[in-house]
């Protein structure tokens, strides 16, 4: 259970992002980066897959209190926090899980971490934006703004990525 | 053994994970806007505060551009008033105003603690609750005069509107100078942009001609400005049109607020759901 300052840290600071600042900030009706992904994303490699759904359960609720969305982030982020374990899997070796570290590409190879990124916020921005227009009428639109948010979002989690690692690393 | 217990771990977790989501999507299933409102006003109690104090530093910012808004504004009123004036001078004016009554609109300025404008429904909160008097149903419009929405739920300080655009977003508006009106309907595009359905063929709209509201809403009095008519389409049949309106309030940009409360509404609304007209309505 070491780290676990450290994973609160990101929560609180994730979860504030997202709602004082990235819920506030208006840029064009295509970009709404969920920048709160990276929580589930950073979790250890091994983390129990109960854990991952009790984390993804929090984080969705969260998120979607504070949006008014009516439950899509926690549809959302409980998919992506289910198939984590699975992922993990395919793109990493025991030795890594034994490891018991936190996905970076250091760990895991460039390649496959970038991969590993781009199925989850693929994923949870599918769910998200699907659910949220609720219609094939806007299925173009609603293509591009899953394309063009989780392109802001990937960003943004390989940022917080790097932050997160680099503080564990000095720390350990 | 050991192969049960992984077995039985493994199965937990799956049939958890479905109990979690079947629950999110049933709760998801039976939202509606209202409820999405209601959300929003109760974490507003919490989280307004400091919503308040990043709009503020926003609003900072853009106090030139408002400056200049408000005292183009003041010109036009300045304009209206002088011809009372005018009036007065004539002797005229105590006899109108003795005929036209109280007014039944009521004005309160109010401040945008949050809105959004990229989603498929959009919601604006304000600084105002029902400590303020604000209840449901009162219109917002922005300080130049253009409808921006009207509300829907409320705490003890805040309040949450519909916006414009939000597809549950009510309201009808008739192109200036006819008394044809449409409904007026956000199809979750472009922030911009709202349209007029329904306009009946004789209307002829005009690209640039202004829509205002019909006041038959009673969120909003009547002749407020809605938008201006960017270009018109004759329905297939040839009986309606569908007219695609620019909205004079920028909703991306929005930093003060007026709150236009109708001291009919109430007896409009029970009069309107009163036992009669349910009984004209279900027979």
């Amino acid at each position: 259970m070491h780290h676990l300052p450290a994973y609160i840290l990101l929560f609180v600071a994730l979860s504030l992002l997202q709602i004082f600042l990235l819920n506030n900030l208006v840029a064009g009706s295509f970009l709404c980066p969920l920048i709160y992904v990276a929580f589930i994303i950073l979790m250890r490699l091994d983390a129990m897959p109960i854990l991952m759904l009790g984390c993804s359960l929090a984080m969705g609720i969260l998120m979607d209190v504070t949006m008014g969305m009516a439950g899509i982030n926690t549809i959302a982020t409980l998919l992506i926090g289910f198939l984590r374990p699975t992922l993990i899997h395919m793109v990493s070796t025991r030795e890594e899980l034994r490891e018991d570290g936190i996905p970076s590409p250091e760990r895991m190879g460039a390649n496959l971490f970038w991969s590993y990124l781009v199925v989850m916020v693929l994923l949870h921005h599918t769910v998200f934006f699907t659910l949220e227009a609720l219609s094939w009428g806007h299925l173009w639109r609603t293509i591009l703004r899953i394309l063009l948010s989780s392109g802001t979002t990937l960003l943004l989690v390989w940022l917080t990525a790097r932050l997160f690692t680099a503080k564990i690393s000095t720390r350990s | 053994m050991r192969r049960l217990v992984e077995f039985i771990r493994s199965i937990y977790v799956v049939v958890l994970f479905i109990l979690l989501e079947l629950a999110a999507l049933s709760y998801y299933a039976r939202a509606t806007a209202y409820t999405e409102a209601r959300l929003l006003a109760r974490t507003n109690s919490v989280i307004g505060g400091v919503n308040g104090l990043i709009s503020d530093i926003g609003h900072f910012f853009r106090l030139g551009g408002e400056n200049r808004a408000l005292t183009a504004h003041i010109a036009l009123l300045e304009e209206e008033l002088a011809r009372y004036r005018e009036a007065d001078k004539a002797g005229r004016l105590k006899v109108e105003l003795r005929e036209m009554g109280e007014s039944k609109y009521r004005m309160t300025e109010a401040a945008v603690v949050s809105n959004t404008v990229g989603r498929a429904h959009n919601y604006i909160t304000i600084n105002r609750g029902g400590a303020d008097g604000i209840t449901n149903g009162m219109g917002i419009i922005t300080p130049d005069g253009a409808i921006a929405g009207y509300i829907v739920d409320y705490s003890e300080r805040y309040a949450v509107a519909v916006s414009i655009l939000n597809p549950v977003f009510r309201g009808s508006g008739n192109p200036e100078g006819t008394n044809y009106q449409g409904a007026i309907r956000w199809d979750g595009r472009d922030p911009h942009f709202v349209t007029l359905e329904g306009l009946s063929k004789y209307a002829d709209p005009q690209p640039g001609q202004k829509v205002l509201t019909t006041g038959f809403e009673s969120y909003f009095p009547e002749g407020l400005l809605i938008g201006t008519i960017e270009e018109a389409i004759l329905d297939d049949v040839g009986t309606t049109y569908t007219v695609r309106v620019r909205l004079a309030a920028d909703l991306s940009a929005m930093n003060n607020l007026v709150v236009i409360e109708n001291l009919d509404y109430q007896e409009i609304n029970d009069l309107q759901k009163s036992d009669v007209i349910q009984d004209l309505q279900n027979n």
